[in-house]
């Protein structure tokens, strides 16, 4: 299978669908899930499936380390080059490698404001047209009058691209469709909103904010507990 | 009198550059009562520190050879082997690893963990060395040591554990707290030269109790008799902490943390204490050489005085008297008078003048044993043999030498300087594998190889210096490959039957591209098409073809040559005949499966403020680096990249002047890769334009 044809018929075009065409530049998506449950895999197989549409993608992290991550986007590719047959892998996967960057923050008390101007710095100097930044790891708690986020947002329409988060919710019962506790404050600049949930040991990745839409029908998207990809249910 | 092989300790000292690794030792030598002056490395007073014993050295501030100097410490017998800083002269860190038995990784507690020390804790890893940290610089302004100990689980993936915790930082460092005995210790006597103990400061109290506590938690693992002592909640003797500490460093799962700052004098005795107390002595590890009898298979060395001889020679040096080998025994005992086998040479020698060396100035011995480190006057050899007594056949196992990267064309001023040169050349190379020189047929030039631009300039200069020798140079060259990126089939008849005696043989078959090897060789030849006396006489035509690409002329790598068909005449084949064909078959399959060219990729890490981070960002975007990741942690931040070799040039004043100083990088060869169109074309056409004007 060529590359095009693979994220032609990628699951995260169902994702796309449901959204109404999908993120959008200047907007901000979270994906929020439970410690341990595969955030950080879903996180790095979208921004895969955007480096392999030939799209720049930034990745914020505040772990200690950069080859952790890049271990998760080897994983990843291998998973999803081998199971639909890619053609040319290796050149695909160098391709990628060069519209990548992994920005590691490893400071206690590191504040947004440090994470944009260097991520602006790397965009102006290393990575001009970059199309999505993916943080991972970001503490929503910290952000409890919503400022950060605020901030966030009008960096991503300054320099038109895509935000994606991860957050992580503890001792918190998320009902169905409803939007975590600590992403209250921020939702405002929210624009898209998944939660990931183990339902009977299935990671059920559901749409709970959709820009200003409602939300009909269950994306039928799950991440499987395996390969940790996002599939069809 | 040979020494007692329990109180020797074989010890390097590793570190990132400027994080006083040199002042440390200096330190250390002075301490162990050998030298009687303290100087700087950039010394004041011109004298410049004892260990850097090179002219060059001491006008760069940096340590190149690694000279191995003896010094005594209480009961012990410390053989230090300073090792150099820079990534440039790596192939002198790693010999030095090799004979070393244990090692002390310096770090500055204001700039932590830096590229450098993982560069070099990735080498001690590689040869198993057991390590203890030093946290030096402890009086300088943002010191912070508990930051560093936790970089060292971070970074570099050690279970490092505080030993001690300091009294004071910054301005206000006067001296350590001991967690073992719970002491404290003051660096604060005569000129700092004695230590003073004392009970523990009172608002350090509860401090010094929690660490200890996280210390015990963590050595509890390495001894039942601790971790009973610890449950029952009893008194826990020195001795069994002692006992842990020495088990987990030696089995590589501790890395205890020590602190100070060398240049004031503090911390020293104590971490001179650990160096007796947890680094292993020679009997502690377990020493393999290479059966050459026996396929190379593994023999266990032992440290036994009374065993025959088994000796590395890791270190040529030329000193006053001549030249001097500096070795390792690793087994039985090296006399005075006696005669050695060099294995490489094939040639006995008698040991004439045995010495050990004190930094400058040396001891004449009689005689040296099992795990010492001493030094042969007047032996001829190169840097990596091995000496046995006569009638074995050991060989230490070859150690890990990269292929150079870089090239240099040099020429001599005058003729004078030309003698002098071949001089110098001769004796680098046998100092460091990793250079190497040749004279090219075509141009008729020397040319001089490396592992980067630092290291050959390094040796330009150590020519003009040492030798006397001054050369012109001409640009650094990029140690290009060639490969192929598609399979071809061939099939090449060379004839030549007119007059005299003729020439026949045809070779067919199939080129295909290899991965992870150079070269491989496989005959499908069946029913005798190809009689069996020509099959080699195809493999070494093929092989000749190897050596110069026809894209740029250079080695080509990664190529399956496989024949399954062929002709031969009864008279007109020879050896000769096939060779021809094999040779000119592959050149014709070559250009039909996609030659690509190769260049070397090295992996650089550049660190610097964070505010000039988009600058060095810029940098290596415009050299075709692609950013791997970046990491930023308080005021400075770490950008690992890929880059090829060839833009490489410069580097240094470039990110220099874009960063006023402050940054610096290091680099080594990561891997070979295909050079982008545009430039592939370019260099062909340059190759063109070169064999066109000849």
């Amino acid at each position: 299978m060529v590359k095009e044809e693979l994220t032609k018929n990628s699951p995260l075009r169902i994702l796309e669908k449901a959204t109404h065409g999908g993120l959008g530049k200047g907007n901000i998506a979270v994906i929020a899930s439970k410690r341990g449950i595969g955030k950080t895999a879903c996180l790095v197989h979208i921004a895969t499936d955007k480096l392999m549409r030939d799209k720049h993608v930034i990745h914020v992290s505040f772990s200690s380390r950069t080859d952790h991550i890049l271990d998760w986007y080897e994983d990843i590719f291998k998973e999803i080059s081998q199971k639909r047959d890619l053609e040319n892998a290796m050149e695909v996967h160098d391709e990628l490698v060069k519209n990548r960057v992994i920005m590691n923050f490893n400071q206690d008390g590191v504040t947004m404001d440090q994470v944009l101007n260097s991520v602006k710095a790397m965009i102006e100097n290393g990575q001009k047209g970059t199309d999505a930044i993916v943080v991972d790891g970001y503490d929503f708690t910290k952000n409890s009058d919503g400022d950060v986020i605020a901030k966030v947002k009008a960096f991503a329409k300054e320099l038109d691209l895509e935000v994606w988060f991860t957050d992580s919710y503890e001792g918190e019962v998320v009902q169905e469709g409803a939007i975590p506790s600590n992403l209250k404050c921020c939702e405002e600049n929210l624009s898209v909103i998944m939660v990931l949930k183990n339902v009977g040991g299935i990671m059920n990745l559901n749409l709970v904010k959709d820009h200003g839409n409602e939300i009909k029908e269950d994306l039928s998207l799950i991440l499987d507990s395996k390969t940790l990809l996002i599939a069809r249910k | 009198m040979a020494k007692d092989i329990a109180q020797m300790r074989n010890i390097g000292i590793s570190a990132h550059i400027d994080s006083g690794k040199t002042t440390l030792t200096e330190r250390i030598l002075f301490f162990c009562n050998r030298i009687h002056a303290i100087h700087e490395v950039r010394g004041k007073d011109g004298v410049g520190a004892t260990m850097d014993s090179m002219e060059l050295e001491k006008e760069r501030g940096i340590t190149i050879a690694s000279a191995a100097t003896n010094v005594q410490w209480k009961n012990i017998d410390i053989n230090i082997i300073d090792t150099p800083g820079h990534v440039d002269f790596t192939i002198e860190v790693e010999r030095a690893l090799r004979v070393l038995d244990g090692a002390i990784l310096v770090l500055c507690s204001v700039a932590g963990v830096q590229s450098q020390s993982i560069t070099v804790d990735r080498q001690l890893k590689r040869y198993n060395v057991p390590r203890v940290a030093f946290v030096n610089k402890c009086d300088r302004t943002g010191a912070n040591p508990y930051r560093v100990a936790d970089q060292l689980r971070e970074k570099l993936n050690l279970n490092s554990v505080m030993m001690q915790i300091p009294i004071g930082l910054e301005d206000n460092h006067e001296g350590v707290v001991d967690l073992i005995t719970m002491e404290a210790l003051y660096f604060d006597g005569d000129e700092n030269y004695a230590v003073r103990k004392a009970e523990i400061p009172a608002n350090l109290q509860d401090e010094a109790q929690e660490k200890r506590e996280i210390m015990l938690d963590a050595l509890s693992m390495f001894d039942e008799e601790l971790m009973e002592l610890m449950m029952e909640e009893g008194d826990i003797p020195v001795e069994v902490i002692h006992r842990a500490v020495r088990k987990g460093t030696l089995d590589l799962e501790l890395c205890p943390v020590f602190l100070g700052s060398a240049y004031k004098n503090k911390g020293v005795q104590p971490l001179l204490d650990a160096v007796e107390s947890y680094l292993p002595n020679p009997m502690d590890i377990e020493n393999k050489a290479l059966d050459l009898d026996n396929d190379e298979a593994e023999v266990i060395l032992s440290s036994d005085d009374s065993k025959p001889p088994v000796v590395l020679a890791f270190k040529l040096e030329d000193g006053q008297y001549g030249q001097l080998t500096y070795i390792r025994i690793y087994q039985g005992s090296v006399k005075k008078g006696s005669e050695l086998y060099n294995i490489r040479s094939k040639k006995k020698f008698k040991v004439g003048r045995l010495v050990r060396m004190h930094s400058n100035n040396m001891e004449d011995i009689t005689e040296a044993g099992s795990g010492d480190i001493v030094a042969l006057f007047g032996i001829e050899c190169a840097s990596g043999d091995t000496f046995v007594q006569n009638g074995m056949n050991l060989s230490m196992t070859s150690m890990y030498v990269p292929e150079p990267v870089i090239s240099l064309s040099i020429e001599p001023k005058d003729k004078k300087a030309s003698d002098k040169m071949a001089k110098a050349l001769n004796r680098f190379t046998k100092e460091d594998p990793t250079f190497r020189t040749y004279v090219d047929d075509e141009s008729n030039q020397t040319i001089i190889q490396g592992m980067g631009e630092l290291h050959l300039e390094v040796y330009i200069e150590r020519m003009k210096r040492e030798y006397g020798a001054e050369v012109t140079t001409g640009a650094p060259q990029v140690a290009y490959r060639e490969a192929i990126s598609g399979s071809v089939d061939f099939n090449y008849t060379h004839k030549k039957q007119t007059g005299g005696s003729g020439q026949y043989a045809r070779v067919a078959g199939r080129m295909e591209p290899l991965e992870d090897k150079d070269y491989e060789f496989v005959s499908e030849i069946k029913g005798g098409v190809i009689p069996t006396e020509y099959i080699p006489s195809c493999d070494k035509g093929f092989r000749s073809a190897l050596d110069k690409g026809s894209l740029i002329g250079h080695p080509i790598v990664g190529v399956k040559m496989v024949i399954n068909d062929g002709q031969y005449h009864a008279v007109d084949s020879s050896d000769q005949a096939f060779q021809t064909a094999a040779r000119a078959a592959f050149r014709e399959a070559y250009m039909k499966a996609k030659p690509v060219i190769l260049e070397p990729i090295m992996k650089v890490s550049v660190e610097g403020p964070s505010e000039f981070q988009g600058n060095i960002f810029g940098s290596i975007n415009q050299r075709r680096g692609i950013i791997i990741g970046s990491t930023e942690e308080g005021a400075m931040c770490t950008v690992e990249a890929e880059v090829p070799l060839s833009e490489m040039f410069g580097y240094s004043t470039v990110l220099r002047s874009s960063t006023q100083g402050k940054a610096e990088f290091t680099m080594e060869f990561a891997k070979y890769s295909k050079v982008p169109t545009g430039i592939s074309e370019e260099l062909v056409k340059a190759f063109q334009e070169k064999n066109k004007n000849k």
